[in-house]
């Protein structure tokens, strides 16, 4: 069987060689609809990126009253975090909040000389782990016993952007959806291509498989050969891609492209997007060997019939 | 032995259509050499197919050396071909390969070392007269060139049985003479010949067992025959 298999391989090497021009628009076509796929699946997880960026902004402010006793504070922030949707609770002092918006308008202090002392109240920042579960963090919250005691009117004192959250939800997920929907409908097209081209291909050469069939070969001796040469066709096509792939990311944080999210003031973390991109690329390269052979065996079934 | 063995066989294509083989019952012994004449559309062809088992009878058996190939299981097909070497008029060559790895194809398929390979091939094409042609791809070739490669292809294996559907169709009078001795010598190694053909000259020429096909019915069968019944009334 191993010395068979050198045999296809020869085979398949010398007949992409001899049937070029078929050879050449099979690989261009794995190549052009691959790099379509693979940079908008790029450009997706950047805009994905983007997207988890706001939706991490999601925050929930819990006002407190300034007669609540400390340890009873210190209580509910202790029981807060015990909870799995919670990553952190900070406790913000009535100083510190003044503090924080004094630098907010640093630039125009004449609008706090007006304030008289300090109206701010103290409070809980609860930041989550997942922040589409905003909604029912702040019910428990709310919920919590004896949270009288602390917060003066839960309803109104437990504060995380009411209004714009469920917008900023509902059009987050919009765009995610888009995102995976013209992903999953650009990779059928691209299989509904790659399939044709092999498929034609070897319906140029249908006559060979007869007489391959005539001359006493079984159906896997003459599926080998043309399913390794599109393996073969399905692997420069998908590394072509890579390479160019590969020149656009680097040239992207090269020219510092990429930190311009950063001057938008969306904070990244580029370390998971570049571990994502070459998974991508190993993908596709998967990708292209997995199309290869499945096409060159589908187009194949016809001319194998018994 | 029969290499042959037809029992009453009926192939219709079409349900309604006239049959194109109607009942026919024929035996080749081994070592025989057969012409099958007839003009076109008289079953020949069908008959040759049937035997390669690339279709299937409507009615009747037909066993080629002791095989119901009605009963063949899908994956022994291949092994009934290879004990066919199989000639056509149009040769049947693959394009993309040299005279050489055309004949080494037969081998291929059968798993054959490497070393029987490089030995086997070159031996045959040097009996079919194509030693100096090894690496030339059959579009450089002349008709009778490729009909030679074709027939070291289809005996390189040894088959017990060798079918030819007109293998002279394409070829002038001369080159298909040398191409019918060729035939002759193959079964004078002791293999079962069978030759479907209108060439009339040829069959005169070999005074061989003739079967006659019309209408898909057999009606002459002759040893050392003619082609036909104007060449029997001048004998």
């Amino acid at each position: 069987m191993r010395k068979k298999m050198v045999y296809f391989i020869k085979e398949a090497f010398t007949s992409f060689k001899r049937n070029l021009v078929m050879s050449i628009a099979a690989v261009s076509t794995v190549f052009l609809t691959l790099f379509l796929v693979g940079s908008f699946t790029f450009l997706a997880f950047i805009g994905s990126k983007l997207i988890d960026a706001q939706e991490k902004k999601v925050e929930i402010e819990v006002f407190l009253s300034e007669s609540a006793p400390s340890e009873k504070i210190q209580g509910l922030q202790n029981r807060i975090v015990t909870w799995s949707e919670v990553s952190r609770v900070r406790y913000v002092s009535k100083n510190d909040a003044l503090k924080r918006l004094k630098s907010m308008f640093k630039d125009a202090p004449e609008i706090l000389e007006e304030l008289p002392g300090n109206p701010l109240s103290p409070s809980l920042q609860v930041r989550l782990k997942d922040t589409r579960k905003v909604e029912s963090v702040a019910l428990k919250i709310k919920k919590q016993p004896h949270v009288k005691e602390i917060i003066n009117d839960p309803d109104k004192d437990v504060k995380y952007g009411q209004k714009y959250v469920p917008k900023l939800f509902a059009v987050t997920r919009i765009f995610r959806w888009a995102g995976i929907g013209t992903i999953s409908l650009l990779g059928f097209a691209s299989l509904v291509l790659i399939v044709n081209t092999i498929r034609l291909a070897i319906f140029s050469r249908r006559r060979e498989v007869a007489i391959m069939r005539l001359v006493g070969a079984s159906n896997w001796f003459i599926r080998w050969p043309f399913m390794l040469e599109g393996i073969f066709q399905g692997l420069i096509g998908a590394f072509l891609t890579v390479v160019i792939l590969f020149i656009i990311k680097t040239s992207l944080f090269k020219y510092q492209i990429i930190q311009f999210f950063t001057w938008l003031g969306v904070s990244m973390d580029y370390q998971p997007l570049l571990s994502q991109f070459y998974i991508l690329l190993l993908a596709l390269i998967l990708g292209g060997i997995v199309i290869g052979a499945t096409g060159s065996a589908i187009a194949l079934r016809r001319f194998l019939k018994v | 032995m029969n290499v042959i063995e037809v029992r009453k066989v009926t192939k219709i294509y079409e349900e309604g259509e006239k049959p194109a083989l109607d009942a026919v019952d024929f035996y080749v012994s081994k070592g025989e050499f057969v012409f099958l004449v007839g003009p076109s559309g008289s079953g020949k062809s069908t008959f040759i197919r049937l035997l390669l088992r690339e279709i299937l009878p409507t009615k009747g058996e037909v066993y080629v050396a002791g095989q119901n190939i009605a009963r063949l299981r899908p994956w022994k097909i291949p092994r009934l071909r290879r004990s066919i070497g199989c000639v056509f008029q149009d040769f049947k060559l693959l394009p993309n390969k040299t005279a050489f790895e055309n004949v080494a194809f037969a081998l291929e398929v059968i798993n054959r070392p490497a070393h029987i390979i490089r030995t086997q091939v070159p031996e045959v094409l040097n009996l079919v007269g194509l030693g100096e042609k090894f690496n030339s791809y059959p579009d450089e070739l002349s008709g009778g060139e490729q009909q030679r490669v074709s027939i070291a292809r289809s005996f390189v294996n040894r088959p017990p049985l060798l079918l030819a559907d007109e293998p002279t169709g394409n070829l002038d009078p001369a080159t298909s003479q040398e191409i019918m001795s060729l035939l002759n010598r193959i079964n004078r190694t002791g293999t079962t010949v069978v030759v479907a053909t209108h060439d009339r000259e040829i069959v005169n020429a070999w005074r061989k067992r003739v079967v006659a096909l019309e209408g898909g019915k057999i009606v002459r069968d002759q040893t050392r025959g003619v082609y036909g019944y104007e060449e029997q009334e001048l004998i």
